[in-house]
């Protein structure tokens, strides 16, 4: 299997490096060139420099959308008034294209690394709270019960019942959420800033440097992927429960 | 919030658990319609007697524990446990008030996440840090069902009889005087089950616990119970009342040789086939 997967990459890569060699690497760089580019910015410090300004970015933004997007989703599961109403509100906030509040992000926030925060944040929680909110409903009454009988509190219900059975549908929200929280600050510098791997794409592009563009690429797909290899070790370490090698919501609830 | 009141009508004075007028319905008021389930229930359970509980399906068998352990409002009547009205019509259903009331259900209901021990130890840590002699119990009940080596284990990696009886232990280690039983052995094969209620009365007679048992099967309720209860109706009510006086111990798989056997099976079948006619 991983044989496959390290063949075909390097097919698509020796591809690549053909169509450079053979018809010119303006419009398409090429391998070569992109790691030796890589190799020059990692040291000179600029990669880090414009890095970390996406790193902070998406991090703060994931922080302050999954948090709250996992409380509220909590919070409304003994109050269906509310949940009736915020479920409302939030079909409406889910349907508005993130990017398009970016003008007013920045008109609130300015151009610094606040709005794309918010951007980020944005994004994130719907993600995190309608993934959270299927794990509340899923639920399984009985357990509910069982440990009311027990003598259990709301407050214990919460911690000892609700809680670990939501985890495995919120770490699905998460999961789903880390692209989306790289992606939000990539755009958000695109439209506006002066910094972070977006930033260096729109300058390279602005300035037909195509290898600059392809560096923040690759190093955007790096990112992604070593935090999402992240999250899934931390994932498998807390869903120790579930049956077999399985990871599916509904493989514990069985 | 509890309600110290004396019943009314105390008819037996030896009851640890007694039933008065239970009703349970649904429906709006709006139309003045209300079905009933239950209705004009009343029950005695003696202490340390062990009661199964019979009817046709539909009849409430289910309800009236849920009722019992106050996992639904009771629409009429009250429920007293030693002479004190703890729970009724008038009275919110308070859960888990006084630990006195321990439940197994069809499902194991083991928390999945937990290990065994620390599922047969949750009710425990729900109070407050427990004890040593309450761990020490835990630890105790554990080894009478027979999972010592299956402590650090997960609910999925066992068998159904198994969780059964982690089920079981944490409902013990719990240490309820009063434990509900909702067909716990129903979904086990034969010689699962059987070995189970053997386990059940050896842990009753040493734990002495009183307990109510629904089950559908005519064996297993004569085998176990000191006395059966049918249930029938629509809303359901106590049609029979039969003690059981075949001597104890007893063991389940070879209670039918009693010779009283026959005459308890027949009564409680034609009750039940009475029942089930329209």
């Amino acid at each position: 299997m991983w044989i496959d997967r390290i063949a075909l990459a390097c097919v698509t890569l020796a591809a690549w490096e053909a169509i450079g060699r053979f018809r010119g690497s303006y419009w398409i760089s090429s391998p070569t060139l992109v790691v030796e580019r890589i190799w020059i910015l990692a040291f000179n410090g600029d990669l880090w420099f414009h890095g970390r300004f996406t790193l902070a970015e998406a991090f703060g933004g994931f922080l302050l959308g999954a948090i709250p997007g996992c409380a509220v989703a909590m919070g409304l599961r003994s109050h269906p008034f509310v949940r009736a109403a915020f479920l409302g509100v939030a079909s409406i906030g889910y349907a508005v294209p993130k990017t398009a509040l970016v003008p007013l992000f920045i008109l609130w926030l300015g151009v610094g690394p606040a709005a794309k925060v918010a951007l980020v944040a944005a994004a994130i929680f719907f993600i995190v709270f309608y993934s959270t909110l299927n794990g509340v409903d899923a639920v399984d009454q009985k357990l509910l019960s069982s440990a009311r009988v027990f003598g259990a509190s709301e407050w214990q219900l919460l911690r000892h019942v609700v809680w670990p059975a939501v985890v495995p549908y919120m770490f699905g929200g998460l999961r789903v959420a880390v692209p989306y929280a790289i992606a939000g600050a990539i755009v958000g510098e695109i439209i506006s800033s002066n910094r972070g791997l977006g930033y260096l794409a729109q300058f390279g592009a602005s300035d037909f440097d195509t290898t600059l563009v392809f560096v923040s690429l690759v190093t955007v797909m790096l990112i992604v992927l070593s935090v999402s290899a992240a999250l899934s070790r931390v994932q498998q370490r807390l869903l120790r429960w579930q049956t077999g090698s399985s990871q599916d919501p509904h493989a514990g609830a069985a | 919030m509890t309600m110290k009141r004396d019943l009314p009508e105390t008819t037996d004075p030896g009851a640890l658990l007694q039933l008065r007028q239970l009703g349970i319905s649904y429906g709006t008021g709006s139309s003045g319609e209300r079905h009933w389930i239950l209705r004009d229930l009343n029950l005695d359970v003696r202490d340390g007697e062990f009661l199964t509980i019979m009817g046709s399906s539909g009849t409430g068998k289910s309800t009236l524990l849920n009722l019992v352990a106050q996992t639904l409002q009771p629409s009429a009547g009250q429920i007293a446990f030693r002479g004190k009205v703890v729970g009724g019509a008038d009275m919110p259903a308070d859960p888990g008030s006084g630990r006195q009331i321990g439940y197994v259900t069809q499902d194991d209901n083991l928390l999945p996440w937990r290990t065994i021990w620390d599922n047969v130890i949750f009710p425990l840590t729900l109070a407050g840090k427990p004890s040593a002699s309450e761990v020490e119990r835990a630890r105790r009940v554990i080894d009478q069902v027979g999972l010592t080596q299956w402590k650090k284990h997960y609910p999925h990696q066992l068998s159904g009889g198994m969780r059964k009886r982690a089920s079981l232990a944490r409902t013990l280690a719990y240490g309820p005087p009063v434990v509900l039983m909702d067909e716990p052995f129903g979904a086990l094969d034969a010689e699962t089950r059987a070995q189970l209620q053997a386990d059940l009365l050896d842990l009753w007679a040493s734990e002495k616990k009183t307990i109510l048992f629904v089950t559908h099967d005519i064996n297993e309720a004569i085998a176990l119970g000191d006395r059966i209860v049918v249930l029938s109706g629509s809303p359901g009510r106590v049609v029979l009342e039969r003690t059981i006086d075949i001597a104890r111990p007893r063991d389940p798989e070879l209670v039918f040789k009693a010779p009283t056997f026959a005459g308890h099976y027949d009564a409680v079948r034609s009750c039940l086939r009475a029942a089930s006619q329209p």
